[in-house]
């Protein structure tokens, strides 16, 4: 057994006891699995396909206790100016892995809306949530510790027909560092109904820290889900997260994931188009600057005919940055009249920087359409020369460009208040 | 106002200009003419300070400065404006935008306090009428999907907003039409100034009709090969310029 696992197995041995629901035969074999599963494959190395181009050396070396701990106390108006949603009339705050109530804050929610933080759910509405968390075995290899270790997160689900119009925001703080958090999160969307779901990361320390997060969403049929994630971390946490969504017919999910900061940021999103008619939106921006690296890992399941999937992915990379992307695109044998879309658009800001983009396409039906594109560009120079011809200042004639490649991925945001708090981060990361 | 000596350039370890000497003073408009390739675009775009385009001898004096020492933009601030003979198309930034920048960099440049934005549109929405531009030009991004003609207008439009001391319009008339070439030489024509001047290049003799240059300049393989009044222009268009050939002078080339 390698150390790391030796460290991580004694804070499972340590831990678990006091992990929610234990009393429940049911969770202590779940989390038992998931722990089997982890500890069978270890921590994965440049000789798996999947973490060929992703480096996990300097995070298994992190030896950091795990498990939510006691948060330092927080005041909202210091998170307000930081929270994407400000304003929200439904958040759910955690700090340091643990669920903040006074935080926190649910307006009345419509008929057919629940909202819950996992850490609050009993035993008995748990054995239904563990449903919806999947198999553990066919998890990646964090989800699977993610299963082992998870201790909060949100439960927020919408019966059949029923719609929340404004966003739900779960924002995530990590204060204190030095500390590894396994958070979940489940969205449920039954048939025809609606629900949009902000998840954000904020790191206010820029000490080593591990943030392990899976969320799972569930589209019934005709249902549809806008959902929203943002990594704003802090300059030593290492953030792995995994997207597991599983779409009914005729059902729209539309994803949005930034990852503008954090030494080190991966991300494996996974969708299942189960049903026909079925469609799926994936958008992303990565930044990286310093030695930081992100790595998207998206994989798109046709499974049914006529389902359509639009994949479109950017990255920023300045410094000694690193990005990589991967995605994966699976069209069944009787997934006809699949329309599936993929680019990944790089703009590379230095000569030191590096991205390594991979479009993966199984098409194994044949009457299909399905294309794919990526580049990997510099600063158009010729652009650059334009507007400082016409008086404006080489750094923000950059920083104007730069925010013109990426803003088609935050234009493409539904939600207005979130796109503008987006556009201004964004900027203002290149005004800096 | 504008001096230059000598001046050499070279793209990559290609020499492109090769000793020009001329002197634009204010008040005045120079048409400088010459064969494809000659090094027009060249020297219109090292005075207005791209980078990749090397400067290897000479001078270039500005309003008693040295022009080659400033950086791009604040030969632009400083009032030099080059139409370019390819407008870049730059999607994600929008048209109006870049204007308003441009103008308040300019403003805050010289000490004048930024234009707010209804200032600002009303002193833009009044040169577009002078463009025969449509307003929703203003909502697009800077020159994408515009048409040729479109392009070069809105090059002009910039020009109008900024009214610049030293405006060099690089082949500004190629591709238009005969409306358009009118709009733009009257949008060029309300610029001139006691106190501007204008480089205008170009291949026909059309736009020095509707703008009367007070020189004209031959450049050929890199050199001003030959430089006179608004005449030289018509025997340019009788003759072409195989005829200068024999007469172009070796070394100095020098007009004033
Ligand atoms: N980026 C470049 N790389 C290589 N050669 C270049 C580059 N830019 C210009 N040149 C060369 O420099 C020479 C002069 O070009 P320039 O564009 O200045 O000519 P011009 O007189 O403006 O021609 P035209 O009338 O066709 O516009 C040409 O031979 C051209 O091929
Ligand atoms: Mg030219």
């Amino acid at each position: 057994m390698s150390t790391a696992i030796a460290h991580y197995l004694a804070e499972f041995e340590r831990l678990a006891p006091s992990l929610p629901w234990q009393d429940s035969p049911q969770w202590q074999a779940w989390r038992q699995a998931g722990w089997d599963h982890f500890a069978a494959g270890g921590f994965p190395t440049a000789r798996h396909e999947e973490w060929k181009y992703t480096s996990l050396a300097a995070l298994e070396k992190l030896r950091l206790p795990c498990g939510p701990r006691a948060a330092a106390p927080l005041e909202w108006d210091t998170l307000r100016i930081r929270a994407l949603l400000p304003e929200a009339r439904h958040r759910l705050v955690f700090v340091d892995g643990t669920y903040q109530p006074q935080l926190s804050r649910l307006g009345p929610l419509p008929a057919g809306i629940h909202v819950q933080a996992l850490s609050t759910q009993t035993a008995e509405r748990s054995a239904a949530l563990q449903a919806f968390l999947g198999t553990v075995r066919a998890r990646t290899p964090f989800a699977a510790l993610n299963a082992a270790f998870m201790a909060d997160g949100v439960w927020a689900s919408a019966e059949a027909g029923a719609c929340l119009e404004e966003p739900l925001l779960i924002l995530h703080v990590t204060s204190a560092g030095h500390q590894v958090h396994h958070l979940a999160n489940v969205v449920q969307v039954a048939e025809g109904a609606r629900l949009t779901v902000v998840e954000q990361y904020l790191g206010l320390t820029d000490a080593p820290c591990f943030l392990n997060q899976v969320t799972s969403l569930h589209l019934g049929a005709g249902a549809a889900l806008t959902h929203l994630k943002l990594q704003q971390e802090g300059a030593g946490t290492y953030h792995i997260g995994a997207l597991q969504a599983h779409q009914q017919r005729d059902s729209r999910l539309e994803s949005h994931a930034f990852a503008l900061s954090g030494v080190f940021g991966r991300n494996d999103m996974e969708t299942v188009l189960a049903e026909p008619g079925a469609g799926v939106v994936l958008k992303g921006l990565y930044r990286v600057a310093g030695r930081e690296l992100q790595d998207f890992h998206t994989s798109i399941r046709h499974d049914s005919p006529d389902c359509s999937s639009e994949e479109c992915f950017k990255g920023v990379l300045e410094g000694n940055g690193r990005a990589v992307f991967n995605g994966k695109i699976r069209v069944a044998r009787d997934a006809q009249h699949t329309v599936s879309q993929q680019t990944n658009h790089n703009l590379l800001l230095s000569d030191q920087a590096e991205v390594d983009t991979k479009p993966q396409l199984e098409i194994f039906a044949d009457d299909v359409k399905c294309s794919h594109g990526t580049t990997v560009g510099q600063l158009d120079e010729s652009q650059w020369f334009y507007l400082r011809s016409r008086g404006i200042g080489a750094d923000l004639a950059r920083a104007l460009l730069i925010e013109a490649f990426a803003l088609d991925i935050v234009a493409s945001v539904p939600v207005p208040a979130v796109r503008e708090a987006l556009e201004q981060l964004v900027r203002s990361r290149d005004h800096v | 106002m504008l001096i230059i000596k000598e001046l050499h350039a070279a793209v990559g370890d290609k020499p492109i200009l090769k000793g020009i000497n001329l002197t634009v003073r204010a008040g005045e408009v120079h048409a400088i003419m010459g064969p494809n390739g000659s090094g027009k675009s060249t020297l219109s775009n090292v005075l207005a300070g791209r980078e990749n385009m090397t400067v290897t001898a000479g001078s270039v004096q500005y309003l008693g400065q040295d022009l080659l020492a400033m950086e791009v933009e604040e030969r632009a601030r400083a009032g030099v404006f080059l139409a370019f003979q390819y407008p870049v198309e730059i999607p994600g930034v929008g048209n109006v935008y870049l204007l308003k920048a441009a103008l308040n960099a300019q403003r805050k440049h010289r000490g004048l306090p930024e234009l707010d934005a209804m200032e600002f549109l009303a002193l833009v929405k009044d040169k577009m009428k002078l463009m025969e531009m449509s307003e929703s030009m203003l909502y697009r991004a800077v020159n994408e999907g515009f048409s040729g003609g479109e392009k070069k207008r809105n090059e002009i439009l910039q020009m109008a907003v900024l009214e610049p001391t030293l405006s060099i319009l690089d082949e500004t008339d190629s591709g238009l039409d005969i409306d358009a070439l009118k709009i733009v030489a009257n949008g060029v024509n309300s610029l001139r100034h006691p106190e501007r001047a204008m480089i205008l290049v170009t291949h026909y003799q059309r736009l020095l009709e509707v703008i009367t240059p007070d020189f004209v300049h031959v450049l050929a393989g890199g050199r001003i090969v030959r430089s006179g009044g608004p005449e030289l222009a018509h025997e340019l268009e009788k003759q072409g310029y195989a005829w200068l050939g024999s007469e172009a002078p070796e070394g100095k080339s020098s007009a004033t």
